[in-house]
């Protein structure tokens, strides 16, 4: 019985670990969709970019922790860029415009990667005194993956405060609750949206640098983790960051319980639970059409 | 309009008349088109460039054939069985090539469904579906790496020579598909084995947490390994890296490791053992055509040849050898000179097994190790045994479920 329920404990705190770069990508999707109504593919090309210029800053000399800080500028960057030069033009179209663009601009963007970083897979070490293994209950778990989820969530908590405490966080809130009414009020609205995008791109960027040494960095590695965030997005409630936070958790320990017990099953029952959610609930579990 | 003079008409022709006879004097005979059918893109792209870089290095070395240049018309496939077939038709019927080479098992078992129709040899060297050239053998198709079930066969052989796997205790972490649960079921199949368990992600796993912590669980000794080749493999041994699996268990993979995977684990390949890779260029030091091979390859790529790259050179070392056995390009002739070749390849001497399309291939266990020293850009390489077909593909064709007569009824 202790046996068993030692390997459950295991299972839970690596799909927590999981969880953590899950919520971290799966909060930009939900406040670009909260707010400008994108559903945007291009997010998990984000995560893979932030790889890629995490190893880019590593191989001019920077360490670690310096190239993970610059990821998210830079990413931020190409975000704003990429929001004033495309989203912005469609944004007054149908939503399937936004969503078939982003699907191209992701395609787009992993041919650039492909075509600048070669189509090799990159091996990232961890950072000097995270290499090793901590024991948990006599379980073994890398210390950096602990480091990661920590980082991570702390990240995590820094979006939801902006969110909730901030002058920044009330634009946003005001503007997915009523947006006609936000900007009648002087809340300028196709700015918040190309901030907002910009620093999603900037978080799923983080992510990816993060991931790298646990992951590796290759082109497509953004796939799974979009596929994933969507669930995660889905299942929580389009819009909804308090839905994200829950649904990253019941995804992603999920998958690692499910795994370790059911194998090949996992797969399916996540999106059993999925279904069985949106047919209970059609709108996720905490949609509520506003971000909260 | 401008009026060309009629002096500057007449020297025009005339340069065109002697420039044409020129040329005619000066081009030589037609070249030998060969199809090469490959991934170009994309994750799996190192498998492709191998695949390729194998071929061009013997079209190097070789230089003709009956007198003519090879031309190689590369294809990519996407690995996708609906492009292969698209681009080999479009070979066969545009390109006119007189075989293919470079296909892996999607566009190999893509390729049998149409491969009385495009009526041209095909030479694969990276397909491990067995029925390829078992129950679904056809007569153009023809493989010269060991099929899957030769993998399994050679496993008895690596516990017998390797001490640390006597007396242990055996874990299956695979990709949940068909080879993985064949690994399993021959694994568990094996007298000296304890089967500790087993556990089959979905394809799309990039987090192994959840298996790697099964395996410990279980108290395994040994974990073998059927994992795509290619990002999900390196992603694992990472990841059993960093949990300490290495440290408790010998990782086994049944096919091996591509060696441009293995330069980039660096040091956590040393854990690794390969139950029966398909190739492996250290064999230099027992065969002399594989260190040509080796030497003509660095010199061409700049990199040590990988296991791809000396299948895909010995799949073209034969076709190359059948073409002037048969002295002829014409697709038949080729076919029944392939049937009788016997070549010195990069992995041995070749050739086919009698009635069937198989080659009598070795396999190459052993574990993977730091070399003394560098050597054509590699710093760690697999130590090989070569174990001879004559163990793993024990029964004649007809016995394997071969049965060329009813599949060449159309062709003929």
């Amino acid at each position: 019985m202790a046996h068993e329920l030692n390997f459950l404990f295991v299972n839970i705190v690596n799909g927590l670990v999981y969880g953590s770069f899950l919520l971290l990508t799966s909060l930009g999707l939900s406040l670009v969709f909260g707010l400008g109504r994108v559903v945007n593919f291009a997010h998990g090309a984000f995560y893979a970019l932030g790889g890629y210029v995490l190893i880019s800053v590593m191989r001019v000399g920077a360490g670690f922790w310096l190239a993970l800080a610059v990821v998210p500028v830079v990413l931020t960057g190409i975000g704003l860029a990429l929001e004033a030069g495309l989203i912005r033009r469609l944004r007054k179209r149908p939503e399937v415009d936004t969503l078939l663009a982003t699907f191209g601009l992701s395609a787009m963007l992993v041919g650039g990667i492909e075509y600048l970083w070669g189509t090799s897979t990159t091996i990232v070490k961890p950072p000097l005194g995270f290499e090793g293994i901590v024991q948990v209950l006599s379980n073994d778990f890398p210390i950096y993956r602990f480091a990661a989820a920590g980082l991570s969530l702390l990240m995590a908590a820094g979006v939801l405060a902006i969110v909730q405490w901030t002058p920044l966080g009330l634009r946003i809130r005001a503007i997915a609750d009523d947006a006609e009414m936000a900007e009648a009020i002087g809340v300028d609205r196709s700015r918040l949206l190309w901030q907002v995008f910009g620093y999603a791109a900037g978080l799923a960027g983080f992510a990816g640098a993060l991931g790298a040494p646990i992951f590796a960095v290759h082109p497509e590695m953004g796939l799974s983790i979009l596929i994933d965030s969507f669930l995660v997005v889905v299942l929580g409630g389009l819009g909804s960051l308090k839905g994200s936070t829950i649904g990253a958790a019941v995804v992603s320990v999920t998958k690692a319980v499910g795994g370790a017990y059911l194998a090949d099953w996992s797969t399916a029952l996540l999106f059993l639970i999925v279904a069985s959610v949106l047919v209970a609930r059609p709108t996720g579990i905490f949609a509520t059409g506003r971000i909260a | 309009m401008r009026r060309i003079g009629g002096l500057r008409v007449l020297a025009a022709a005339v340069l065109a008349g002697v420039s044409m006879t020129m040329s005619g004097a000066i081009a030589g005979p037609d070249p030998i088109r060969i199809g090469v059918l490959t991934v170009r893109s994309g994750p799996s792209k190192p498998i492709g460039d191998d695949i390729l870089a194998g071929i061009e290095t013997v079209v190097r070395q070789r230089g003709k054939l009956l007198g003519r240049p090879i031309e190689l018309v590369v294809e990519e496939s996407l690995f996708n069985a609906q492009t292969a077939v698209t681009k080999a038709t479009k070979l066969v019927q545009q390109d006119n090539v007189a075989a293919i080479l470079g296909t892996s098992t999607v566009e190999t078992l893509a390729l049998l469904s149409v491969a009385d129709r495009l009526g041209v040899p095909i030479v694969t060297s990276n397909s491990g579906s067995a029925a390829i050239t078992r129950e679904r053998c056809n007569r153009w198709v023809f493989r010269t790496n060991p099929e899957d079930l030769m993998s399994v066969v050679s496993l008895e052989a690596l516990i017998a020579q390797t001490p640390r796997l006597h007396n242990a205790k055996w874990f299956t972490i695979g990709h949940d598909y068909p080879w993985a649960r064949l690994v399993a079921g021959a694994t568990k199949g094996v007298k000296a084995v304890q089967y500790a368990g087993e556990a089959f992600a979905p394809l799309d796993t990039s987090d192994w947490a959840p298996f790697i912590a099964q395996a410990k669980a279980s108290g395994a000794t040994v974990v073998i390994a059927p994992v795509t080749l290619g990002v999900p493999l390196l992603q694992f041994i990472q990841q059993a890296n960093e949990f300490g699996l290495t440290k408790d268990a010998v990782l086994v993979s049944p096919i091996g490791l591509p060696d441009w995977l293995v330069d980039k684990l660096g040091e956590a390949s040393t854990g690794v053992i390969s139950a029966g890779s398909w190739a492996a260029w250290r064999t230099e030091e027992q065969w002399p055509v594989t260190r040509g091979f080796n030497e003509a390859h660095y010199q061409l790529h700049g990199r040590v040849a990988g296991m791809q790259s000396l299948q895909s050179a010995s799949a073209a070392t034969v076709l190359f050898d059948a073409i002037e056995k048969a002295n002829a390009t014409s697709p038949e002739a080729i076919v029944k000179a392939l049937e009788t070749v016997e070549s010195e390849t990069p992995v041995g001497p070749l050739k086919f097994q009698a009635g069937g399309r198989e080659a009598l291939a070795p396999l190459f266990l052993g574990p993977y190790e730091k070399l003394a020293a560098p050597k054509y850009g590699a710093s760690y390489a697999q130590r090989p045994t070569a174990v001879p077909a004559s163990l793993s593909l024990p029964k004649s064709a007809a016995e394997y479920g071969c049965r060329l007569d009813g599949t060449t009824a159309a062709a003929k």
